[in-house]
């Protein structure tokens, strides 16, 4: 069931036109990817979901209901933008951020020393917010978001400048938020992130919506007909393959005639006796399909 | 989470932070200490001066025209205070403070017998000056007066002084005793009555003259500093989350209505706590005003000093949206100042048109001024202290409605550039404000 529905959103900036009728649902618990180069438009989408900026025409409804401010307590946002109070404790700054999405004095205490055991930070607590190092101060900005346990979470570049370590903590809290039914909108440029992460994506580019579904789909859509094959002898030759291309050690990619799908091949090489250890249908990264539609929206 | 409970919380959050800043304490605590010790620094020649002062400063006379018949030093008259002055220093219990005070006479008049006598004491400086009476004064009524060739400041009190004694010696043994006083001191007390235009009377001493400008004096400078005070905070409290980029996590948890209403009470309370206890420190620091006032039976502008603290607080929500409104569209502290600092001009406007209306309290520009939500609030008081007769109810009410009308307005107003301004970078232009406003209210 969508737990957000944009309905084609426009938005302009005087003569610039930052969203042209964008429309897309995220579902309940999903990791939903919010993909698309700088300046096409997700940040506009983003504050408009939070009230932030109005859009010039659309509508845009959270939980089956059209949006308002009593919504906001439900959800969670990490702007790309974002700061702390420098001069103020960590607990501090945290309990602020629980209290305003509703949460009592305690409650904001008890959950902000939680949240910083959960990013490993207990130790932070009552430093200032100008002690802590860069990466420090993003996992308390994370954690301050997630206290309140909102239903409805948007990430903006989450990770940016974490290193692997804590590049992984960070996905773990969001894979655990996806397992209690929790939904994150996951705004970022790291396509490992998108791979390995996301159920579901929308690219935007130019203001407009470019690519939006499954990110397994997406990726065959733009995939090309190959499949990756690790024998251990030389492959025979065999109808569905048009071209066979060694790839060093024994492995092979495959192109597959038209109309030939990987099963096929997977068939043919079996009934032909090939001793093969491997067998994949190569995917088109996300990468490669981000770079591709950019640059095909360019054109 | 309801809108007030959200609003609490904000304006809990800014007060806290604001009076927990060392800066904040500083001032609120400091600021006292250190006018005290100005004041010492200033106080201390004036001390000195006042001591010296009081040894009383010896003048001359050559009596050629034998009217005052001095025997010897002959000191002048202690100054006269009014009774109501004096019957209030009593009350308060100062009145030996006060009788010390006045023990010593400020000149003494010394004979001699020859002008050039006299003209040796002065050069020599053993005298202040002398006065020579000719032999033809009665006759002519010129008296000629030596001083030091220096100036003296004091020498026109000397000279009145020297009046009351010729005034005493022209007429004593000619005139009876009791119309001799009346001749030398013809207006030795007062007592002073006000007819209101129900033709009641009313007390119009100097005291309650002082009080009733007092009050709405009082309240003007009052609100003044607090609006002044003040805007610096909310200006801080806004560039602070300009630079620390929490604008947008604040507008993804709470309305720029509800975060305009928070940090207006949380950093106006804590400006406005700043000048109580500045108040507190004066009032408590032993001037002893309001023991004086609850003991001289002065009538109380008491409807002013009841509508004072509602319009007070209402007027100030009024500048301080707006402040933070149009501060909040600039780039940074000192443009966002600048920006706001045409509300301070205009809540100063009452205070720099006050001799215009102390001169006609209930006139055409009063009346003007009580319906202009700038100046309604201060004007209503000054009214109501300076003649509360004058002033009708219905002006009171219009008057509170009007202010209420546009403080609600204000606020809608400054929270709608507030928006605009907190996610601007830089200084938006007019017609992206007005585009800005013009979407927000939809």
């Amino acid at each position: 069931m969508a737990v957000l529905a944009f309905g084609d959103i426009v938005k302009s900036y005087g003569t610039t036109m930052a969203l042209r009728g964008v429309s897309f649902d995220v579902n309940g618990g999903e990791i939903f990817g919010l993909l698309g180069p700088n300046g096409a438009g997700k940040s506009t989408l983003i504050r408009i979901l939070m009230d932030i900026i109005r859009p010039d025409s659309g509508q845009v409804r959270v939980f089956g209901e059209p949006r308002t401010r009593a919504h906001l307590d439900r959800l969670g946002y990490l702007p790309e933008e974002r700061g702390l109070y420098t001069k103020l404790t960590v607990v501090d700054v945290m309990m602020y951020f629980g209290a305003l999405k509703g949460l009592t004095r305690p409650e904001a205490r008890r959950r902000a020393i939680e949240w910083l055991t959960r990013v490993e930070l207990p130790h932070v607590a009552s430093w200032k917010i100008d002690r802590l190092s860069k990466g420090m101060s993003q996992k308390v900005q994370i954690a301050a978001v997630l206290l309140s346990d909102p239903e409805l979470c948007v990430l903006d570049e989450p990770t940016t400048g974490l290193d692997p370590v804590n590049v992984r903590l960070v996905q773990d809290l969001l894979v655990e938020r996806r397992r209690n039914g929790r939904t994150t909108i996951l705004s970022t440029h790291q396509m490992n992130q998108v791979e390995a992460l996301c159920d579901r994506v929308a690219l935007i580019h130019q203001g407009r919506l470019m690519v939006y579904g499954a990110v397994h789909d997406v990726r065959r859509r733009y995939s090309r007909p190959e499949v990756l094959v690790h024998a251990r002898a030389p492959l025979p030759e065999i109808p569905p393959v048009s071209d066979a291309i060694p790839d060093g050690d024994g492995k092979w990619r495959l192109m597959l005639e038209d109309g030939a799908a990987p099963a096929d091949v997977l068939g043919a090489l079996v009934r032909a006796g090939a001793a093969i250890d491997h067998f994949e249908p190569i995917l088109a990264p996300m990468e490669d399909i981000f770079f591709r539609v950019v640059r095909e929206g360019q054109a | 989470m309801n809108r007030s409970r959200k609003v609490w919380t904000i304006a809990t959050f800014e007060f806290l932070t604001a009076v927990k800043r060392p800066g904040y304490l500083i001032t609120t605590f400091g600021m006292p200490v250190f006018m005290a010790l100005y004041a010492g620094v200033v106080a201390l020649p004036a001390y000195f001066a006042t001591r010296a002062a009081r040894e009383a400063s010896v003048y001359g006379v050559v009596d050629d025209a034998r009217v005052l018949d001095l025997r010897g030093d002959t000191p002048s008259e202690r100054p006269q205070i009014p009774e109501e002055v004096k019957r209030m220093v009593d009350r308060v219990g100062q009145a030996r403070a006060l009788e010390e005070e006045l023990t010593n006479a400020e000149f003494i008049f010394r004979p001699f017998a020859s002008e050039a006598e006299a003209r040796t004491a002065l050069a020599n400086r053993t005298l202040k000056g002398y006065f020579v009476l000719p032999r033809d004064y009665v006759e002519k009524g010129v008296v000629d007066v030596y001083t030091q060739d220096q100036i003296n400041l004091a020498g026109d009190s000397a000279r009145g002084a020297f009046a009351d004694l010729l005034r005493e010696g022209l007429v004593k043994g000619r005139l009876a005793d009791q119309l001799s006083d009346r001749v030398v001191h013809p207006l030795k007390d007062e007592r002073s009555f006000s007819v209101t235009r129900t033709g009641e009377l009313v007390d119009s001493s100097v005291t309650a003259e002082v009080v009733r400008v007092a009050v709405p004096l009082v309240f003007m400078v009052l609100f003044l500093l607090s609006v002044l005070m003040t805007s610096g905070y909310l200006m801080q409290g806004t560039a602070t989350e300009k630079e620390n980029k929490v604008v947008e996590v604040l507008l993804a948890s709470a309305d720029p209505e509800q975060i305009l209403s928070g940090k207006l009470l949380g950093l106006g309370g804590a400006g406005l706590l700043q000048v109580a206890v500045w108040m507190l420190l004066v009032v408590g620091g032993g001037f002893g005003i309001v023991p004086l006032l609850m003991t001289s039976n002065i009538e109380m502008p008491w409807l002013a000093l009841a509508l004072a603290i509602p319009l007070f607080l209402i007027a100030f929500l009024f500048f301080g949206s707006l402040m933070l409104g149009t501060g909040s569209l600039g780039s940074n502290m000192r443009e966002a100042q600048q920006l706001a600092m045409v509300w301070s001009l205009m809540a100063a406007l009452p205070m720099m048109m006050m001799a215009a209306l102390l001169r006609e309290p209930h006139g055409i520009v009063s009346r003007v001024m009580t319906f202009l939500p700038v100046s309604a609030a201060p004007l209503i008081i000054f009214r109501a202290s300076t003649d509360r007769a004058a002033l009708a109810w219905w002006e009171v009410a219009v008057s509170f409605a009007i202010l209420m009308i546009s403080t609600w307005i204000a606020i809608r107003i400054g929270a709608r550039l507030f928006r605009v301004g907190l996610l601007a970078s830089s200084r938006p232009k007019l017609r992206e404000i007005l585009r800005q406003a013009r979407l927000s209210s939809s």
